[in-house]
């Protein structure tokens, strides 16, 4: 697209997305931390079945929109969002919101690997034994579907009963994956998966969130751009606190609209 | 540059001074602490036989032993664990997640810190108060709640330092799969902090078992054989403290063996604490 | 057999969501516990000595005559407050200076080798019961202080001279010093731990740049080390003082236990610990409130020590 004069480069630009796509819809998304505002009117759309990628400079916003979510910002008194965020049509940011079973329905893994001090089974099995009552067999085929879709069942079928804490980085971090994935969510919030393992972990992580978007609405929030354009639909890039541009990462990438998101996928600050 | 061969020898000479008096106040130290131990073995073994797993304390004079002064001591002190486990978790538990920066939690972390090592005797002489005076005899169950008091603090720090220790991910990875956060603690944070917690309660388990003066006027004493909690029961310390009084060598020997038992006792506690703190992670 | 997604779910809210509020409520009962354990102890003692503090106001405090007999019931606790201060500031004064010795050896001059093993011993020795120190005062220490120090020193004073007024008493082997030593010998590993542990937190670096620059072990440890920690230094000096202050059993065996001013080094004494130790069991009416107000005294005075202690330890070690 020729630049010229008359064309004003816009500071802002949030490409719209078919409304029936639309999985998750943040609208005018406000957080603060105490007096802190730390989002500002924040409106992006989550395709469903598809991957969007969260960039940005470090403290811009991108985990804080992230963890606003599934709402993990009410485990801390002193923490609030106003604004509205639509799933499946409802606000999730109501009061009286059942926050266990929204969380159900969204997962999230996070930066560090966290897997609980049990066993590997145990680990996938903590989040179904929230919400069903399902008989031993029943339960195995869970566990084993969830390990196999997070690409983990081949390296530790014949260690199922030992810790989870007994497995590398990598392995660990697909562990968090496959447990979120046994609750059956219907979203999976990403934050910084990779950023704590070594490159071959790296890639096949990447290879498993490749094959979970058939099914799931997937946000990954990175500091990796080279991971950002590889596996994601679309991009949002956020700079202290606002969403500077939101569009397809194929565009983005290529022929960013704004300023500051060319500067910023350019290497020009960041 | 000139350097000053003057002051360079100055330095060397402080420095020396300093160094000499380092390793001989160790050497002293070490050598104090080391009578004292050889005291205590040669001692006590002198006084071990078998009636002092068997018997009662005796009357001067006559032959007796220790049994009643040893059931006493881990019964009390079991009482005490129990109680300042069921407190100290759930304080610890309560500062390292619920506190956070809060004014109050601010305020019962620096009490406890207090209490931790505040004097043992005015522990018992608040028991006494609250718990043998209203009911006109002293207890073993005094003597329990008074140890309780002391290890109370020592656990709530260490259960508070552990889960402090975990990583803020791990909780919240707990809630984001929309668990309860008591089901968190308890399943996720509790487990993993479980080697810590237990480093913690041995060495306040160690703590209690060789105290004396808040036993002196909770439990008193009791010269005979007893399972009841509800009257006056004995313990090794307060034996100790008896015997170790009376002119008469027999009880001086047995006060000897009872001291022996009880250091014993808390040095192999300690040890066993450290090898699970220790302990790697797996 | 596959995980069937968007389908209708049968979900439903997790069990224990009620019991949320109410284990957030046994958690803070607990906290609250100990608060109202430490209050309660203040309060108690205030209570239980209030009739002391009634009948006898200041000279409570400054009275020297401590006298249970009936007949003419006097009780003034300058005798005991003295002993336990002049005991603990004489305790922590010979403490100091090895404790820092022992640290200072085992931070910057030990052998590798041995310093697992006696940091080891010296963790371990701070936990043996304060009672066996007391038995090892009465039965080893004392005779051995007695013909070896306290006679000695005695006849060698001239007479009228400061040295035998302030070794007065008699060469029995227990009293002010005694139980001092004893005291100091109790503290001395604790203080020792405490110190090495805080030493040991000066990042690498610091002391490596110091040594650097060429200086000497003694300076390194006294110029850079040492400041570096200062504050918690003060505060574990100051956890040793309150160990030595609220001490009875170590003290109990071999101060002689005499409720007069102490006029000597070698003359018996008691403190405010002991006191309570040897007559609480026997005492009633005033005796026993007196006792009591005694140990409110003790409270005060240690809580303000380790209150102070606890400020400039924060978050520094474990202790």
């Amino acid at each position: 697209m020729p630049l010229s004069a008359t064309h004003a480069i816009p500071d802002v630009s949030i490409a719209k997305i078919d409304a029936s796509q639309v999985k998750l819809d943040v609208q005018n998304l406000d957080f603060f931390y105490g007096k802190n505002r730390a989002l500002k009117s924040v409106s992006i759309p989550f395709e469903a079945n598809a991957v969007t990628a969260l960039i940005g400079p470090s403290g811009c916003g991108k985990s804080t929109l992230l963890r606003t979510l599934n709402r993990m910002y009410a485990l801390y008194p002193g923490q609030r969002a106003t604004g509205k965020i639509m799933l499946d049509g409802e606000d999730i940011l109501r009061p009286g919101v059942n926050l266990s079973m929204l969380r159900a329905k969204i997962g999230m893994v996070f930066q560090k690997p966290t897997p609980f001090p049990m066993s590997i089974y145990d680990n996938v099995a903590f989040g179904v034994r929230l919400y069903e009552t399902l008989n031993k067999t029943d339960m195995s085929e869970r566990v084993e579907e969830s390990l196999r879709r997070a690409a983990l069942w081949e390296e530790v079928k014949d260690k199922l009963q030992t810790s989870g804490l007994g497995l590398s980085g990598g392995q660990q971090q697909r562990l968090c994956v496959a447990r979120c994935i046994a609750v059956k969510p219907e979203i999976l919030l990403l934050d910084e998966p990779t950023s704590a393992l070594d490159p071959i972990s790296s890639a096949k992580l990447e290879e498993t969130v490749t094959q979970l978007k058939q099914d799931y609405t997937i946000v990954i929030v990175t500091h990796n751009l080279g991971q950002a354009a590889r596996i994601s639909k679309y991009t949002g890039f956020m700079y202290l606190g606002e969403l500077v541009e939101f569009g397809q990462t194929a565009e983005m990438f290529t022929k960013p609209v704004t300023t500051r998101g060319s500067d910023y996928i350019t290497g020009r600050f960041g | 540059m000139a350097v000053s061969a003057r002051l360079v020898a100055t330095r060397r000479l402080s420095n020396l001074v300093f160094v000499a008096f380092c390793g001989v106040v160790t050497a002293i130290a070490l050598t104090a602490l080391a009578l004292i131990l050889y005291s205590l073995v040669t001692q006590g073994i002198g006084g071990m036989n078998l009636d002092i797993f068997t018997k009662s304390t005796p009357a001067a004079g006559t032959p007796g032993g220790l049994i009643n002064a040893i059931v006493g001591s881990i019964m009390m002190s079991v009482v005490g664990m129990f109680i300042a486990l069921l407190i100290g978790i759930l304080a610890g538990t309560w500062l390292a997640e619920y506190a956070g920066e809060s004014r109050f939690g601010a305020v019962v972390r620096f009490l406890n810190d207090v209490l931790l090592s505040a004097p043992s005797i005015l522990i018992g002489l608040f028991v006494y108060e609250i718990l043998v005076f209203p009911f006109k005899t002293f207890s073993g169950f005094a003597g329990g709640v008074a140890l309780a008091m002391l290890a109370a603090p020592v656990i709530t720090r260490t259960t508070e330092d552990v889960l402090k220790l975990q990583p803020i991910a791990l909780r919240e990875s707990g809630v984001a799969l929309g668990s309860p956060v008591w089901h968190v603690i308890r399943n996720i944070l509790w487990r993993g902090a479980t080697s810590g917690i237990l480093t913690g309660a041995l060495l306040a388990f160690a703590r209690i078992s060789g105290e004396t003066a808040p036993l002196l006027f909770t439990a008193l004493n009791n010269q005979f054989f007893s399972w009841d909690m509800a009257h006056p029961m004995s313990s090794l310390p307060v034996v100790i403290f008896q015997d170790a009084l009376t002119p008469y060598p027999d009880l001086n020997r047995l006060a000897w063996a009872g001291a022996l038992l009880i250091a014993g006792s808390v040095l192999g506690v300690t040890i066993i604490a450290r090898a699970f703190a220790k302990e790697p992670k797996r | 057999m596959s995980i069937e997604l968007n389908a209708v779910r049968r979900r439903s809210t997790p069990h224990g969501f009620a019991f949320e509020p109410i284990f957030e409520g046994l958690c803070f009962g607990a906290a609250t516990m100990l608060l109202i354990a430490l209050g309660g102890v203040l309060v108690a003692l205030t209570i239980g000595g209030w009739p002391a503090f009634s009948k006898f106001g200041l000279d409570f405090i400054t009275g020297v005559t401590w006298d249970p007999n009936p007949e003419h019931e006097v009780y003034g606790a300058a005798g005991p407050i003295v002993g336990t201060l002049l005991t603990s500031a004489l305790a922590l004064l010979m403490a100091l200076p090895v404790a820092g010795g022992v640290a200072f050896f085992l931070v910057e001059l030990c052998p590798t080798f041995l310093r697992r093993p006696i940091g080891t011993a010296v963790e371990l020795l701070a936990g043996i019961p304060s009672i066996v120190y007391g038995m090892w005062g009465l039965f080893v220490f004392a005779p051995f202080f007695a013909s070896h120090v306290e006679t000695p020193l005695m006849s060698a004073a001239p007479a009228g001279s400061i040295w035998e007024t302030v070794f007065s008493g008699i060469p029995n082997g227990s009293g002010i010093l005694a139980a001092s030593i004893i005291l100091a010998i109790m503290i001395l590993p604790f203080m020792a731990a405490t110190l090495r542990e805080l030493l040991s937190t000066v990042p690498a670096q610091v002391r490596e740049s110091a040594y650097g620059l060429g200086a000497t072990t003694g300076e390194v440890v006294m110029k850079v080390t040492l400041p570096y920690v200062q504050r918690g230094a003060i505060g574990a000096v100051m956890l040793g003082l309150g160990r030595a202050l609220g001490e009875t059993m170590a003290v109990t065996f071999i101060i002689g236990n005499s409720h007069g001013f102490p006029k000597g080094m070698f003359d018996s004494g008691s403190t405010i610990a002991s006191t309570i130790a040897n007559e609480f069991n026997e005492a009633s009416g005033l005796q026993s409130s007196s006792l009591i107000a005694l140990g409110l005294l003790l409270f005060v005075i240690t809580f303000i020590v380790l209150a102070l202690a606890r400020l400039l330890l924060r978050n520094q070690v474990k202790a």
